[in-house]
């Protein structure tokens, strides 16, 4: 009787010993989330820089007025764009053909000859569009909020780094952990620039200065994702994230988003 | 007797109407003739332009968006009712901009904040948060979402507001900056194009009825 005790005894320990230690993370609950959503304007590379190719020797060489000159002794040739017959055509007769354009008054579309002068252009100005809401308090702000500091991240091609685009502060009365992942992200999948979604590693990154020195790119497979910070009962943190973000060339220029998910796991 | 015949042909002659000796030498000529078209541009804004608008989004803020009183159906305020801060929300079909105009170089919309938004009830201190980074703008489309890349509008600072909170529209020097461009074409015609709005609440703003409104103009290219 004693031995049958004694084998119950010890099979309610060893299920306590598994709940407590394998399922540990199960028993968090996420009792706030927030979303950092950061707008990323790629800025386009400067135009291909094009040079002027020296011509050949002896070349001749076309003049601005469509006339062609021979090369000068000793000095570089230059191959000039071919002059515009429509500029001949103008000044012979600015009416020949119909112009479309408002007049600011004078007796000429275009004044031949004259300054450039400022034409009117129409305009229309409908009823403007009243835009209405009103802001309630966030009852969730006691435990998680976000403070952002650069909403928009310009960015060029290559590598590009924002100091402290935004904050986060947690606080919790029992334990808790700040998890994060790229929002809407899944355990494998294809996703969309900058966060993508894993296998492909995320082209945004962060960093907690005041924890770490550890750049992470963001966990872009959904949930549980990454492990922010944690914090014990009552700690009350506030901290700033730096951010990098790598712009590869194939990417366009344009507008995107990064929107990233932060959860308060408690215990 | 000849004398007499021959005077008295020329007083006939005096006496015929000038119009009748030029008949007797016609002549040929051309007048040039050069007229201009002056373009034009109409435009109007339509406010919640089609069934369906409204506020969605506030994911976490544990409440459901709802439009408010304020927004009907093709008119009326772009009215995202009750929304909680630190959170983001999406408005759709909250305008439609129409244009009409012969030029055929196109046009450009642009469009503004007549001011930042515009506390009230309970008045904040200070009274204006930045519309910049809270109002979003972009073209309507069925699968956008509160988290979509999107434009923020911008106070305007060329301009300057007409009425109570630019209820006018807005004054400007010359046209709008380009910077608040939100539609380019180079075609004539009547065209139209839709905008969702996005709300991007941050957590310091603080919790206040705000009114804003958005300024279109619309230029001839």
């Amino acid at each position: 009787m004693r031995g049958r005790h004694l084998v119950a005894l010890l099979g309610l320990a060893a299920v306590a010993a598994l709940a407590m230690f394998s399922q540990a993370d199960a028993l968090q609950s996420n009792r706030a989330y927030k979303y950092v959503v950061l707008t990323v304007v790629i800025t386009p590379s400067p135009a291909p820089v094009g040079f002027l190719k020296p011509a050949t020797h002896g070349a001749a060489i076309a003049d601005a007025g469509g006339g062609v000159r021979p090369p000068a002794t000793g000095a570089l040739a230059f191959v000039a764009t071919a002059p515009s017959a429509s500029v001949a055509q103008l000044a012979a007769d600015p009416f020949a053909t119909p112009v479309q354009l408002a007049s600011a008054g004078t007796a000429w579309d275009v004044a031949p000859g004259l300054a450039p002068f400022e034409l009117a252009q129409a305009q229309a100005q409908p009823t403007p569009v009243p835009v209405q809401f009103v802001a309630k308090a966030d009852p969730n702000a006691q435990y998680i909020h976000t403070i952002p500091h650069t909403g928009e991240l310009d960015a060029g091609y290559g590598s590009n780094t924002y100091t402290c685009a935004f904050e986060i502060y947690t606080y919790y009365t029992t334990a808790y952990t700040l998890t994060d992942w790229g929002y809407g992200t899944t355990k494998s999948g294809s996703g969309t620039y900058p966060v993508l979604n894993y296998p492909s590693t995320s082209d945004l990154a962060w960093q907690v200065p005041d924890l770490s020195s550890t750049v992470h790119a963001y966990s872009n497979s959904g949930s549980p994702g990454e492990t922010t910070w944690t914090g014990t009962a009552g700690e009350k943190q506030q901290h700033c994230f730096n951010l990098t973000l790598t712009v590869p060339a194939t990417e366009p220029a344009g507008t995107y988003t990064a929107t990233i998910q932060y959860n308060l796991m408690t215990n | 007797m000849r004398r007499m015949r021959a005077l008295a042909a020329l007083a006939v002659l005096a006496l015929l109407p000038l119009p009748a000796l030029a008949q007797q030498a016609p002549a040929t000529g051309s007048a040039r003739v050069s007229y201009k078209v002056l373009p034009y541009v109409k435009a109007s804004v339509t406010p919640n332009y089609q069934s369906g608008f409204g506020p969605i989004g506030g994911l976490g803020s544990g409440s459901t968006p709802a439009v408010g009183s304020g927004a009907v159906l093709d008119g009326g305020t772009v009215d995202f009712g009750n929304v909680v801060v630190g959170y983001q929300y999406l408005y759709k079909y909250a305008a439609q901009v129409n244009v009409q105009t012969n030029d055929t170089s196109g046009f450009i919309v642009y469009a503004e904040g007549a001011t930042d938004l515009n506390g009230s009830n309970p008045t904040p201190s200070p009274a204006t948060y930045p519309l910049f980074q809270t109002l979003y703008w972009l073209v309507s489309n069925a699968a956008n979402t509160a988290f979509s890349p999107a434009t923020s509008f911008n106070s305007t600072t060329s301009g300057t507001p007409l009425g109570v909170n630019g209820a006018n529209g807005i004054s400007y020097p010359g046209s709008p900056p380009g910077s608040a461009s939100v539609w380019s074409t180079t075609t004539a015609g009547t065209l139209a194009e839709g905008y969702d709005y996005q709300l991007r609440l941050s957590s310091a703003m603080p919790t206040s009825q705000f009114n804003v409104y958005i300024v279109y103009t619309v230029v001839g290219n």
